[in-house]
């Protein structure tokens, strides 16, 4: 019940919390120096039809004028649309918002796969083999950019060994996809029962997932093993000691109570790749939501990116809801 | 309150139940000698006595009890003596047994009990780990054993505390859990490192009646740390004095407090008086104050000691027996008509 | 005119979220002569911190009025000028967490003349007088917090208190982090600086021996109620409201002979202090109450001269406990033993 109240609290300032945030990112858009207008209508437009193009794009009003106009249709469902694309926004962000959703999630779960016992391991024996490995892991893996991480794995991978997909999009175009239902080609394939598809899918996943993985592992892992090594040095692990526990008991109960933090950092990360995957997304031309809204950026095609920065938004809102409910569920304290 | 009751078989020997000698723990610094945390501590624990062990912070007494734990934080470690308990030596045990033994045979009652219990799991939850682990009880006999721990240990409403988390107790009421979980296995022996410290002295009379209550009971031997001298007095058979890593002074009650013999036995006492001519004089006067240590091969106590002489910076003091069973260990000890 | 007047001060915390308020201190008033020192005492919740934050003006009461020298201090200390903050002075309880780690001892003790704007060369002298007056080194001088003894910080404390040559220090639990030797090393500062100075003390402790040393006068405070008040020597030798009994008798004199009456105790621990009943706030634990208690709270009784009690069966309680003053006893054995082997006035 107090749970219940908790999220209807939460929910009462999602409103504008998310106007807020659409506001503060119209406002810095309109800022870029960028006539959408010349884009649009390139070199040779006269001054007669940039005139009546810019009107018609509503241009010519204020800007706060301008956002109201687009507020209003927002909360009717309509994000406009993509003059690149010439697709309405929500259609492009229904094909590219799954895509790094999908890409993002399996990488996290794969870094958390890395992470956590490679973490817990070196805060449980500071003097042991792992915690050397984890130690070199955190500081080669903290310094090296993704996005040349990435070039490496397919240049050994693809190009050299051959053992990886070509790293041109989430399926090849060989092979039919399975029907539309939740944007992810993973799930979508389980779906349809298509198996050929599946396999051609996670292929494709693996190189962009390994380069996440492998990278955002790190900070996951500092965190774990920092956070792990406290609660073990804290006085319930002490106790815990003096009443004849085994260490595997007394690491159990400090790997719970590290839990929140290690939460926190995983939730960090997913809201900062929705977009921070970019670079790799553009490597390997994954077609994901970041890239959609760095190419409306560059070309003064105001929607796409406001569409991301909503959606964005609304997905990291849902996290830190999530994240909080996991609190709930993990710390009595927090009830 | 005598000193040990008669009905155990063991007594009929005057078995000591915890025998340390000599023991020695040192903490090794790079590049300069080792420092010493505990300095040749002999001690003996007659079975069903209550030890009270004074001595301020940084004095080691907190040591002492994890030595017997055999829980000292690396890299300290014991260089030298014997810990005999049970017949075995815990000095030399390595760390499985010892598992065995901690919280079963040797329990511990821990201050600060609401940072020491594990805030995630319920007071129900935290006894049966211990329960578990060293009893092997089944799931209903398990919550059966802590429901009735509860209610030895008086927690009010003890159906309603297992399932309580330690944030929702009250520090007394933490405090009788710890009790409650040192007790579990009834253990022949039981640290208590300055379990009441953090109470309010009303609950802290309630909790220290507890204690005595429980471990004369159950003829438990128990070492009662703290820094509180007063408490000693009235709820310890013997009394050790620890100063610097060592036994300054040890007696029976009734002796230690009738005539204290170590000077800084009787500035702790001279810390309640009212006098304030005597206790001026134990206080060391008006002298300024400077952080300077004793001289490496005197006594420890020498640059606090209104009985300082020239002996006591070269010569290190041995623990002397001046009477039967009264340990002093000071050249120039206090001495009464 | 007395120095320090409290009148009837109110402090309540409302909580975030709640109609609840925390009742940190309910109506209380006393009265703090020159030169005198009143001990506030009680456990957790008592409210006894609350009242000298009350009176440094910390925090801005929710009712009455404390007035220094006949002026009333009002609110918070934004109001009062800097010459009045420098006669009204503060020790801390925890010496470590008071004193700033990065700064020398020096400084520390200069602070407060620094805020009052004293020019330097007049700083330097007072910063030297008053770190002799409590007995600190000049070498100490130049050392960090850290570098120095928990007894020697909290003498940094209390020179820091006094640079500004102040007419009240509110100590609060100046001696609760130290052990007993520092304890009773500061116990006798204090009394030295008193008697030298002339300064007035609220001096805020649960721990009775101090008390006992250092205090004329004693306020019992039990959830943010004065339950009694009197003579500091009355006050130990004949208590006569049940907490203070309950209070004494907890106090373990090292003397195994020498053990507190066990004629009243009790029951269970301090309540919350968020809603408190309009009886006696330890009509729950204590064992003499009889129903008037759980109705109204008792008004203030006057026992004797200057001692004051607010129980329905004070009476009672004295001829429960007679001949109760444990310390008293503990004097003349103490005297006997620590006598041994000091030399002769």
């Amino acid at each position: 019940m107090q749970i219940l109240a908790y999220i209807g609290r939460r929910l009462i300032f999602v409103g504008p919390q998310l106007i807020g945030i659409l506001l503060v990112s119209f406002l810095l858009l309109k800022l870029i120096p960028g006539d959408p207008a010349v884009m649009m209508l390139g070199p040779f437009a006269t001054d007669d039809g940039l005139a009546r193009l810019r009107a018609e794009l509503g241009l010519d009003r204020s800007v706060i004028e301008q956002f109201g106009i687009y507020l209003w249709r927002v909360v009717h469902g309509d994000l406009g649309s993509s003059w690149q694309t010439t697709m309405p926004v929500t259609s492009d962000l229904a094909q590219r918002f799954p895509a790094t959703l999908e890409l993002v999630t399996i990488s996290l779960l794969l870094a958390l796969c890395i992470g956590l016992p490679l973490g817990v391991a070196g805060a449980r024996n500071k003097t042991g083999i792992l915690r050397k490995i984890a130690d070199y892991y955190g500081l080669v893996a903290g310094a090296l950019p993704d996005f040349w991480f990435a070039l490496v794995l397919i240049f050994v991978l693809y190009t050299i060994l051959g053992i990886a997909p070509a790293p041109l999009g989430r399926i090849d175009f060989t092979v039919i996809p399975p029907p539309d239902v939740t944007g992810s080609l993973l799930i979508d394939s389980l779906i349809a029962g298509n198996w050929d598809a599946l396999k051609n899918a996670a292929g494709h996943l693996i190189l962009p997932v390994l380069t996440l993985g492998l990278i955002n592992a790190a900070p996951i892992l500092k965190m774990t093993q920092s956070t792990m090594e406290r609660m073990l040095e804290a006085d319930f692990s002490r106790y815990a000691e003096m009443c004849g526990l085994p260490p595997k008991i007394v690491a159990r109960k400090a790997l719970r109570n590290s839990l929140p933090s290690v939460i926190t950092i995983v939730s960090v990360l997913y809201g900062f790749l929705i977009g921070g995957a970019v670079l790799v997304e553009i490597v390997f031309s994954w077609g994901g939501a970041g890239q959609y809204a760095v190419q409306g950026v560059l070309n003064a095609d105001l929607n796409p990116v406001m569409g991301f920065v909503l959606y964005s938004a609304i997905l990291s809102l849902v996290i830190y809801l999530l994240v909080d409910l996991i609190y709930f569920a993990i710390d009595p304290r927090t009830r | 309150m005598s000193a040990a009751p008669t009905n155990n078989p063991i007594d009929i020997f005057n078995a000591p139940i915890l025998d340390c000698e000599n023991v020695t723990v040192a903490f090794p610094q790079y590049g300069t000698a080792a420092s010493v945390a505990l300095r040749d501590v002999s001690l003996t624990l007659r079975t069903g006595e209550v030890l009270g062990l004074v001595g301020e912070s940084g004095s080691g007494k907190t040591m002492l009890a994890r030595a017997i734990m055999r829980l000292i934080p690396p890299p300290g470690e014991i260089t030298r003596g014997s810990i005999r308990f049970g017949g075995k030596d815990l000095a030399e045990l390595d760390q499985e047994s010892l598992r065995k033994i901690r919280g079963r045979d040797v329990a511990m009652i821990i201050s600060n009990p609401r940072g020491e219990l594990d805030p995630l799991q319920t007071v129900g939850q935290q006894i049966a780990n211990v329960l578990r682990h060293h009893l092997n009880l089944d799931r209903k006999a398990t919550r059966e054993r802590a429901l009735d721990l509860l209610k030895q240990v008086s927690i009010p409403d003890p159906q309603r505390r297992l399932d309580a988390y330690p944030h929702e107790l009250s520090g007394g009421m933490a405090q009788r859990v710890v009790i409650a979980i040192a007790l579990a296995c009834s253990p022949r022996f039981i640290i208590s490192d300055d379990a009441t410290s953090g109470l309010d002295v009303t609950v802290q009379a309630q909790v220290l009646e507890l204690i005595r209550k429980l471990v004369s009971e159950r003829g438990t031997s128990m070492m009662f740390i703290t820094r509180d001298i007063g408490i000693t007095a009235h709820y310890c058979d013997r009394i050790a004095i620890i100063y610097a890593g060592e036994i300054m002074e040890i007696a029976d009650r009734e002796v230690f407090f009738d005539d204290p013999q170590h000077p800084y036995t009787v500035l702790l006492l001279a810390a309640f008086a009212q006098n304030e001519r005597l206790r001026r004089y134990w206080l060391g006067e008006d002298k300024v104050r400077e952080s300077s240590g004793p001289s490496a091969t005197g006594c420890s106590f020498q640059h606090r000691c209104v009985r300082f002489q020239e002996r006591c910076r070269s010569e290190h003091p041995a623990l002397v027996e001046r009477q039967p069973g009264h340990l002093v260990r000071c050249h120039y000890p206090v001495e009464r008509p | 005119m007395s120095l320090l007047e409290i009148q009837d001060l109110v402090q309540h915390f409302p909580i975030a979220g709640s109609k609840s308020v925390v009742r940190a201190v309910n109506e209380v008033s006393f009265s703090l002569e020159k030169g005198e020192t009143l001990a506030l005492v009680g456990e957790s919740g008592s409210g006894k911190t609350t009242i000298g934050r009350c009176v440094l003006g910390l925090i801005r009461p929710t009712g009455g009025r404390i007035s220094f020298r006949g002026i009333d201090l009002g609110g918070s200390k934004t109001v009062r000028s800097l010459e009045l903050r420098g006669k009204l002075q503060l020790v801390f309880q925890e010496p470590t967490e008071s004193l700033n780690p990065r700064q020398r001892v020096f400084e520390q003790i200069d602070e407060p003349l620094r805020a009052l704007k004293v020019p330097r060369p007049d700083r330097e002298k007072k910063v030297r007088e008053a770190a002799r007056r409590v007995g600190l080194a000049e070498a100490l001088l130049d050392r960090y917090p850290a570098e120095i003894s928990m007894g020697l910080q909290q003498r940094v404390g209390i020179a820091r208190a006094m640079i500004s040559d102040p007419e009240v220090v509110v100590l609060d639990e100046p001696t609760s982090a130290l052990d007993p030797t520092a304890r009773a090393e500061i116990i006798d500062l204090l009394i030295r600086i008193q008697r030298d100075l002339g300064t007035s003390y609220l001096f805020i402790s649960h721990d009775l021996s101090a008390v006992r040393q250092i205090s004329h006068r004693i306020a019992v405070l039990y959830l943010g109620k004065i339950v009694e008040q009197g003579p500091s020597a009355t006050l130990f030798a004949q208590p006569s409201h049940p907490y203070s009994v309950a209070l004494l008798s907890s106090v373990l004199l090292p003397n195994p002979r020498i053990r507190s009456g066990r004629a009243i105790r009790l029951s269970g621990e301090i309540p919350s202090p968020i809603n408190l009943p309009p009886a006696c706030y330890l009509a729950g634990r204590c064992p003499l109450v009889i129903d008037p208690c759980r109705e109204k709270m008792p008004p203030v009784e006057t026992v004797s001269a200057n001692h004051a009690v607010r129980c329905y069966r004070h009476g009672e309680v004295a001829k429960l406990v007679p001949d109760f003053d444990s310390f008293g006893r503990f004097q003349s054995e103490a005297d006997r033993i620590l006598g041994a082997g000091v030399p002769a006035q």
